[in-house]
C-alpha cells in the first residue's frame, strides 16, 4: 500500500492566483524597463568572516576532505545496492540516493549553485582513476586529450540523458530497485571515466552529464557566483592561469575564462580558477539571484531546448506522483494494447508532455516576436526569452522536493544503522502511518514555503520576459507590456499547471 | 450500552475511518512490482506486481518475496474485467523460462483451475536465478499472456561490478598504450629531425 500526501490547500490556491492575475496586468500596463546592474559582494569583503572564508575557499584540503567523504558515501550506496536488501525503503543505496540526493540537490543549488559538481563522487573517481593525482596537476600524458567532435559540443547529449535518467527513473522504476541503483552508479562512474580518458578536460562534465548541466542551469538563479574580485586586474592579465592552470593547479575543467564569465551555467565551482590566479582575484560573490537571468545570462539555441526541456521534466515528474496518472497510463496501454510494465504508455506520456510545453513555447514565444516586431531572426528571440522556462521550472522543482524532503525523509538515520537492511522487513502498515505522520517542518510552513516559491517562481518569469525583451530591440528601445502577453501567458499556464499539480494529493516515494 | 449506542459508535468509528483514511489508497504503480508485509506481518513478506493486459486488470502475488533454490513458493494471480470488474473464471496455465542469455524452452508449471477467483500455482526451483514467469488464459476469444519476472536468490553483485572494472581497465590501458606510442612516434620523429640538421 502506497500513501499520498495531502496537497496544497485551496486557500493558498487562491492567494497564488491572484497574486498572478496582479503581476499579469501590471506587467501588460508596463513597458520593459532598462536594466541596470546590481551590486555583488565578494566574500574576501566581508567584515571579520571574509578572510577566513576566502582562506577556506582557496585551500584545497576542505574540496579534498568532502570530496573523500562523498567517494566513501557513494561507493557505500554501490554496495548496499548490489549486496544489500532489495526493500527499497531499508537500503541505505535507494534511500540516500532518491530521498535525499535526488531531492535534496535542487535546494543545493538554490544556496550555494554549482557546489555539488565540485564534490560529485563520478568526476571525482573519474579523476583519481585517470589522473592519478587526489588533487594536484597530473600529467597531460595520462589522457589521450582528445577535442570532442563538433556535433556533440552542445548541452543536446545532455538533455537526452536527463530524458532517459527520467525515463528509467519513472518508467522504468529505478527509484525502488537498489541493484537498478547501484548499476546507474556505476555506469555514471564508466562514463565520467572512459570520457576523461579520451576527451580533453573534462567534456562528460561541460556536455554530458545531466546533473551537471541541471545543476548548471538552474545555477544561473542561485544567489551566489564564482568571479573576479576586480574585472580590471583580469582584463590585463596575460597568463590567464585561470584557463591553462599552472604548474601545480589543473586548467578550468570546462574551458572557462574568469574575465569574460558571465553565467553559471558551465562553473563547476571545482576552485582551480581561486588557487592559480596569480593575482588572487578570484572569489566567490553573494549577488541577486535573479541577476544572471535578467541580465548576464545568454542562452545559446541548445541551452535554450534545454530549459524547455527541464521545464517538462519537472512538470512531468510532477503529473506522475498523482494518483490519477495510473488512471490514464491504463487508459492509454488499453488504447494501444500495451501491457506488462507499461513501458510504451508511458513513453508515449513522456513523449507527449515533452512535445507539449515545446510546441506551447514556440507558439507564444512566435506571438510575441511578431507583436514585438522584433527584427532579430526568430531563432536568437527563442533562445533568448526560452529563460522565462528557468524559474518556473525551478520553483515548481523546489516546491515539489520540499514535500519530499520534508515527509519522507523522517527515519533517515535508520538506515544509516543497518545500511544494507540485513534481516530488514519491508515497512509495516505501522510504520508507513508513523512515517506519513512524522515531517521535518510544520504542514502550514510548508504549505506557506510552496505557495512562496510559486509566486517568486512567477514574478521572476514575467520580469524576465519584460527585462529581455528590452535587450532584443535593436535600439534597446522599450517594449509596450502588452506585447509581451503570449509569454506573459506561458508563464501563467506552467505556473497555473504547477499549482494544480501542488494541490493534488502527492503518491509518498516509498 | 444498547444496540442503538452500539450503532451510533460504529457509524462514529466507520466515519473517524473513512475521514483518516482517505490520504491512504491501496495503490501500486501499475506494472511495477512493490514489498509489501501483511497486514499482521507474521507471514513472510510477498511481492506483487498489478498490471493490465487488454481488457483485464491482473494481480499477480508471489510468495515469499525473496524465494530461495530448493525452498517451495506460490504464486497467486487475480484477474478482473477492467469495465465489469467480473473475476475471470476460465482456467490459467502458468509456463516458465530462463530469463538468461542462451537459454531456450519454456517448462509448464501447472494450469490452474480458479479457487475463489483466485489462480495459486506453486513452485520449487533447483537454480538460482532469473525467470520468466508467464501466465496464459482466453476471454472472449481471444489469447492473452502475460509475463511477470520472478528472481531466485539473490541477483549477482559481482558481475556489475566486474564489468565496470574491466571497461575502466581497458580503457585506461588503450589510453596508455595509445600514449606510449604517440610518446615513442614523436621521440623517433625529434631524433630523425635533428640527425637530419
Amino acid at each position: 500500500m502506497t500513501m499520498t500526501h495531502p496537497g496544497l490547500p485551496a486557500s493558498w490556491g487562491w492567494l497564488i492566483l491572484a497574486f498572478m492575475g496582479l503581476v499579469s496586468l501590471w506587467g501588460l500596463f508596463r513597458p520593459s524597463p532598462a536594466t541596470a546592474a546590481t551590486p555583488a559582494l565578494s566574500l574576501p569583503r566581508l567584515p571579520l568572516l571574509g578572510r577566513p572564508l576566502h582562506r577556506l575557499t582557496t585551500s584545497p584540503w576542505p574540496l579534498l576532505t568532502l570530496k573523500l567523504a562523498m567517494v566513501l558515501l557513494f561507493l557505500t550506496i554501490i554496495a548496499a545496492g548490489l549486496f544489500g536488501t532489495p526493500i527499497p525503503e531499508r537500503n541505505i543505496a535507494t534511500v540516500l540516493t532518491w530521498n535525499l540526493w535526488w531531492a535534496g540537490l535542487v535546494f543545493s543549488v538554490f544556496f550555494l549553485g554549482t557546489a555539488w559538481c565540485a564534490i560529485c563522487p563520478w568526476d571525482t573517481l573519474a579523476q583519481w582513476l585517470v589522473r592519478r593525482r587526489l588533487w594536484r596537476r597530473a600529467e597531460p600524458d595520462n589522457s589521450l586529450n582528445l577535442r570532442v567532435p563538433r556535433r556533440l559540443r552542445t548541452i543536446w547529449p545532455a538533455l537526452l540523458m536527463f530524458i532517459a535518467l527520467t525515463w528509467l527513473e519513472l518508467g522504468l522504476g529505478i527509484t525502488v530497485s537498489p541493484y537498478a541503483t547501484a548499476l546507474i552508479a556505476l555506469l555514471m562512474v564508466v562514463l565520467a571515466t572512459v570520457s576523461l580518458a579520451i576527451f580533453e578536460r573534462k567534456a562528460f562534465c561541460r556536455y554530458f552529464c545531466p546533473v551537471g548541466r541541471t545543476v548548471g542551469c538552474y545555477s544561473q538563479l542561485a544567489p551566489v557566483e564564482l568571479r573576479p574580485i576586480d574585472a580590471d586586474v583580469c582584463a590585463r592579465c596575460k597568463t590567464l592561469d585561470c584557463y591553462h592552470g599552472n604548474e601545480t593547479v589543473e586548467p578550468c575543467p570546462t574551458w572557462l575564462v574568469m574575465g569574460r564569465l558571465t553565467q553559471n551555467s558551465y562553473c563547476t565551482s571545482c576552485g582551480n580558477c581561486t588557487r592559480s590566479c596569480p593575482h588572487t582575484n578570484i572569489a566567490w560573490r553573494l549577488r541577486t539571484p535573479s541577476e544572471e537571468a535578467l541580465r548576464g545570462g545568454r542562452p545559446h539555441w541548445d541551452e535554450a531546448w534545454f530549459m524547455i526541456g527541464l521545464l517538462a521534466l519537472t512538470g512531468f515528474h510532477g503529473i506522475t506522483m498523482m494518483p490519477f496518472w495510473e488512471d490514464w497510463m491504463s487508459g492509454l496501454a488499453r488504447l494501444i494494447g500495451d501491457s506488462g510494465r507499461l513501458l510504451a504508455s508511458f513513453t508515449l506520456g513522456l513523449a507527449a508532455c515533452l512535445a507539449l510545453v515545446a510546441a506551447v513555447y514556440t507558439l507564444l514565444a512566435r506571438l510575441t516576436h511578431r507583436l514585438m516586431g522584433s527584427e532579430l531572426p526568430f531563432r536568437r528571440f527563442f533562445s533568448a526569452q526560452a529563460f522565462v522556462a528557468l524559474p518556473l521550472a525551478f520553483a515548481y522543482h523546489l516546491a515539489h522536493n520540499l514535500n519530499h524532503l520534508v515527509r519522507e525523509t523522517t527515519r533517515l538515520g535508520d538506515v544509516f544503522m543497518n545500511p544494507l537492511g540485513i534481516d530488514a522487513q519491508p515497512l509495516s502498515m505501522m510504520e508507513k502511518h508513523m512515517r506519513h505522520m512524522e515531517m521535518l517542518i510544520p504542514q502550514d510552513t510548508l504549505f506557506a514555503i510552496q505557495a512562496a516559491l510559486m509566486m517568486f517562481g512567477f514574478w521572476l518569469a514575467v520580469q524576465i520576459t519584460r527585462h529581455r525583451s528590452r535587450r532584443l530591440m535593436p535600439d534597446g528601445a522599450p517594449v509596450a507590456g502588452w506585447r509581451l502577453a503570449p509569454l506573459f501567458a506561458f508563464a501563467v499556464l506552467m505556473t497555473g499547471f504547477h499549482l494544480w499539480l501542488l494541490m493534488q494529493p502527492m503518491v509518498m516515494r516509498m | 450500552m444498547n444496540s442503538t449506542h452500539q450503532r451510533i459508535v460504529q457509524a462514529l468509528l466507520l466515519i473517524l475511518v473513512a475521514v483518516t483514511a482517505s490520504p491512504l489508497r491501496a495503490h501500486h504503480i501499475l506494472g511495477r512490482p512493490a514489498y509489501s508485509l501483511n497486514e499482521d506481518s507474521n507471514t513472510p513478506p510477498s511481492m506483487q506486481v498489478e498490471t493490465q493486459i487488454g481488457d483485464y486488470f491482473v494481480t499477480y502475488m508471489v510468495y515469499p518475496a525473496f524465494p530461495r533454490p530448493n525452498e517451495p513458493g506460490r504464486i497467486n494471480l487475480y484477474a478482473t474485467h477492467i469495465d465489469s470488474g467480473e473475476p475471470y473464471s476460465g482456467d490459467v496455465t502458468f509456463t516458465v523460462r530462463d530469463d538468461s542469455w542462451f537459454s531456450s524452452g519454456a517448462e509448464t508449471l501447472g494450469v490452474q483451475p480458479p479457487d475463489d477467483n483466485v489462480y495459486r500455482q506453486g513452485f520449487v526451483f533447483r537454480e538460482e536465478g532469473d525467470y520468466i514467469i508467464t501466465a496464459r488464459f482466453e476471454a472472449g476469444g481471444e489469447p492473452y499472456i502475460i509475463d511477470f519476472p520472478l528472481r531466485i536468490g539473490a541477483p549477482a553483485p559481482v558481475g556489475p561490478v566486474g564489468i565496470a572494472v574491466g571497461v575502466i581497465a581497458l580503457v585506461l590501458l588503450s589510453v596508455s598504450l595509445i600514449q606510449r606510442k604517440r610518446l615513442q612516434r614523436s621521440r623517433i620523429r625529434s631524433a630523425r629531425e635533428e640527425a637530419g640538421r
